[in-house]
């Protein structure tokens, strides 16, 4: 302990240095920037910037990098909330409650709630890095393809509690999105799907293109199609803050979010996005109030938020303890780390603590950074919602299609955007929700691949996924899960969702 | 009039153009890679190498997509002027014989590119996780070949590099092995070093700093010469299996059909490139080692390997779902 101190206090000495703090707050502004233009992520950031960073030190390079990455996590959800378009893919879930609290007037509360619910996370999360990388990276090794199978049906079965209307209306939007997961290359046998000639589709459809489609085209669509244009929202200084009973609602949220997002981080191969994504499955489930989640709930934006926050530092443990990526976002970084000459691996802590606890040290103060960049920031983005919808909708419309392009430089990105767009827009008009559409289009991939890589492990054999510990400890969990949600069918009881039926039909009826 | 001043205006340009000397503007290398493979790392250097002994600007442009096929069509069909260059890797020669093996039309043909020159090459090495019981190849390929399909290795995907290295080793030896295809390079080293898979072969720079804690044993190379971070490590050659030879290759390709004054420039831009010290330590430090093959004599590298490659991918077939 006294040890690590020494460390950290030697991180700090180089964090707080001039030149690390200032990469870390060029790092921190443009991530925040990639995160609030729609449709560019972290990784698509932090690889055009890559290139940049050549000729800097190890240590500059990698805090700037970083940055950029916990940078978008913040500034996702800035959109999310104002205009429900996804700033990057793990801020799906935040466009929901978000975008629900910003038209009941509480926009700058749920940015303001965004950014502490992210400032907690990152931070305690990178207490979680410092003080159990080395352990925690030796078992998140032990994840593989049977364990990914096993988290992700956990994911899947999570599907179930994520929206509130019919469950046979959320279970289909789920298989539609499934079934557009299994287009492109099979990995397993190099088989071209559904690509009809197009080599472009042989990557798959990307989530990115899918979700700003399907959320943030699909609402400017409905707005315009409304007979008058809604009422320009006209924030007032007084309503920025959240009030107390906010913050109290805020509060849990942002501790199991933090921790769920951390120990989602880690696991390599499994999806960082799906962090949030079961981060909102289990606040709704949690909630005095679950009737509340679609239409502005607090904890629907704490949460997911905060998951998606530490599930970045999460990323750094396997990275940073092992040398190994826990997916694209740190082996871009590793690759950063090489063409500076330091082989990350096992060694690195030992050979390289400057750059170690440098790093550590510059998240601390990264994060306080960004909360000092975002809190005032609430104030500026609210004020957007002032631009009357005749111009703020076609620039946004811009945006989308400019950020979705740059992604991959691909003109395909931007068609099934579009295409996604025009399916949004009918499925709201049919009442359908559209995030089990992208939860679909993540998993499918990753399941069929962690499947069959697990029967190829094991020669064909399905018991693979009982007889090793950790698969079966999470499909005992998940068994548990659906036990409980057949208990009603039991017991004869309502359950929340049918509560939830009768609720809705009440209100519409008023 | 104005037209026709206009129409007289682009040819006069076109024809200023078609005389002036080359290059005149920046030149696009296309990396078929996302940023942080090994393409764009190579890409990147070999560019700024370029760009200093040319004068003029050489930009890399990643154009990823279909396991590189989506950057390699892009160059394979562009204009063939010398201004859009392709840096790729062993995988341009497997592209185009998996697509036959599927009877798909191709995306491109290895004949549709001019090979200028060939930046490195690093053979892969076989390694398995420590805790497991061979210590040379000799004892793996004997415990294969006792219960064939049993030991397991992962690759990069299908038809990739890192499944070709290995399928030439299989073949070469007899031992047969359980392929388990990862998403990429990195994946398939986090499968060995979680103990989910008994084998990979790997380029040496990313597996070096996991030989060295002590995690992965080398058990051979498949170079033509030891690898120099790797001593005592044999190749499959002095093993005495001469067939399992293979390189993860790194070249700057044109389309076909570019002028060959333009094509000599490049040759000797590349030649100066690959000897600029900052390049070289551009490549150290990736632990990358140059090999500079250009002309005749990388046109008959690359067609011995893509030979290789192309028996490869026929002899693994198409994959049948089980």
């Amino acid at each position: 302990m006294v040890e690590t101190l020494q460390n950290l206090a030697l991180g700090f000495s180089i964090a707080l240095s001039p030149p690390i703090l200032f990469y870390a707050f060029v790092g921190c502004v443009v991530g925040t920037l990639v995160g609030v233009l729609p449709g560019v992520g972290p990784l698509a950031g932090i690889s055009l910037l890559l290139p940049a960073t050549f000729g800097l030190d190890a240590t500059r390079a990698i805090v700037m990098l970083a940055g950029i990455y916990y940078g978008a996590m913040y500034g996702g959800s800035t959109t999310s909330i104002l205009m429900r378009i996804p700033g990057e893919a793990a801020s799906v879930m935040t466009c929901i409650d978000g975008y629900a609290m910003a038209r009941k007037g509480r926009a700058g509360a749920a940015l303001a709630i965004a950014a502490v619910g992210s400032y907690v996370a990152g931070t305690v999360s990178v207490v979680g890095l410092m003080l159990l990388a080395p352990p925690l990276a030796s078992f998140a090794l032990r994840f593989g393809p049977p364990e990914n199978v096993a988290l992700l049906v956990l994911g899947l079965l999570v599907l179930a509690y994520m929206s509130g209307g019919s469950m046979l209306k959320s279970l289909s939007m789920a298989a539609l999105g499934l079934l557009l997961g299994m287009i492109g290359i099979d990995q397993m046998t190099g088989f071209f799907r559904f690509s009809y000639g197009v080599v472009e589709l042989g990557d798959g459809i990307g989530v990115v293109p899918v979700a700003v489609g399907l959320f943030g085209l699909a609402e400017i669509l409905a707005t315009a199609g409304l007979p008058a244009p809604p009422r320009v929202i006209q924030p007032k200084l007084r309503e920025l803050l959240p009030t107390r009973e906010e913050w109290r609602a805020a509060a849990w949220p942002i501790g199991r979010g933090t921790v769920l997002g951390f120990l989602i981080g880690i696991v390599p191969g499994s999806a960082h996005i799906i962090a949030s994504f079961v981060s909102y499955a289990i606040e709704r489930r949690l909630s005095k109030h679950p009737e509340e989640f679609g239409h502005g709930a607090v904890a629907g934006v704490a949460g997911p938020e905060s998951a998606n926050n530490s599930a970045t530092s999460g990323a750094f443990v396997p990275m940073l303890a092992l040398g190994v990526p826990s997916g694209a976002i740190p082996a871009v970084m590793l690759a950063a780390m090489m063409v500076h000459g330091v082989s990350p691996g096992p060694l690195l802590i030992k050979q390289q603590p400057d750059l170690f606890w440098g790093f550590i040290a510059s998240m601390y103060v990264g994060n306080v950074v960004l909360l000092i960049l975002n809190l005032p920031l609430v104030g500026l983005f609210v004020n957007l919602l002032r631009i009357p919808y005749p111009i703020l909708y076609p620039s946004v419309l811009v945006f989308c299609v400019l950020g979705v392009y740059a992604v991959n430089g691909s003109v395909v990105d931007v068609w099934i955007m579009l295409v996604m767009g025009a399916l949004g827009y009918v499925l709201r008009k049919l009442d359908f929700e559209t995030a089990p559409i992208v939860l679909g289009v993540i998993l499918a991939p990753m399941i069929e691949m962690a499947l069959r890589q697990s029967l190829a492990m094991s020669d064909g054999r399905y018991a693979i996924f009982v007889t090793r510990p950790i698969s079966a400890t999470l499909l005992s969990v998940g068994l548990v899960l659906v036990l409980l949600a057949l208990r009603p069918l039991v017991t004869r009881g309502l359950d929340w969702r049918a509560r939830l039926a009768i609720a809705e039909k009440g209100e519409g009826e008023l | 009039m104005r037209l026709v001043a206009l129409v007289l205006c682009l040819v006069a340009a076109s024809l200023v153009s078609a005389q002036e000397p080359y290059p005149t503007r920046p030149i696009t290398m296309i990396a078929p890679f996302p940023p942080g493979g090994v393409a764009d790392l190579t890409a990147r250097p070999v560019a700024a190498a370029m760009e200093k002994a040319l004068k003029n600007p050489v930009g890399v442009v990643n154009k990823t997509g279909a396991a590189g096929a989506v950057g390699m069509q892009f160059v394979a069909t562009s204009k063939p002027d010398g201004y859009t260059l392709l840096l790729a890797l062993s995988s341009i020669s497997i592209i185009p014989e998996a697509d036959k093996l599927f009877d798909r039309p191709p995306a491109f043909t290895v004949d549709q590119f001019a090979p200028i020159a060939l930046i490195s090459a690093d053979p892969t090495i076989l390694v398995v996780p420590a805790a497991k019981p061979w210590k040379t190849a000799k004892e793996l390929i004997e415990d294969a070949k006792k219960r064939p399909g049993q030991i397991s290795y992962s690759s990069s995907g299908v038809y990739g590099t890192l499944h070709m290295a290995m399928e030439l080793f299989s073949h070469a030896t007899g031992a047969k092995l359980r392929h388990v295809p990862y998403a990429g390079a990195a994946p398939a080293l986090t499968a060995i070093l979680g103990g989910h898979v008994d084998a990979l072969a790997s380029g040496p720079a990313v597996v070096l700093p996991h030989i060295k804690s002590g995690a992965l044993r080398a058990l051979a190379g498949w170079g033509d010469k030891r690898v120099a971070a790797l001593p005592d490590v044999p190749t499959f050659k002095e093993l005495g299996y001469p067939d399992a030879e293979f390189y993860i290759w790194a070249g700057v390709f044109a389309p076909r059909g570019t002028p060959e004054p333009v094509l000599a420039k490049l040759r000797e831009t590349l030649r100066v490139a690959v000897a600029d010290p900052d390049f070289k330590g551009a490549m150290d430090k990736l632990e990358t080692p140059i090999v500079f093959k250009q002309g005749e004599e990388f046109a008959r590298f690359f067609e011995a390997d893509a030979r290789r490659l192309a028996a490869g991918v026929r002899k693994v077939g198409k994959i049948e779902a089980k």
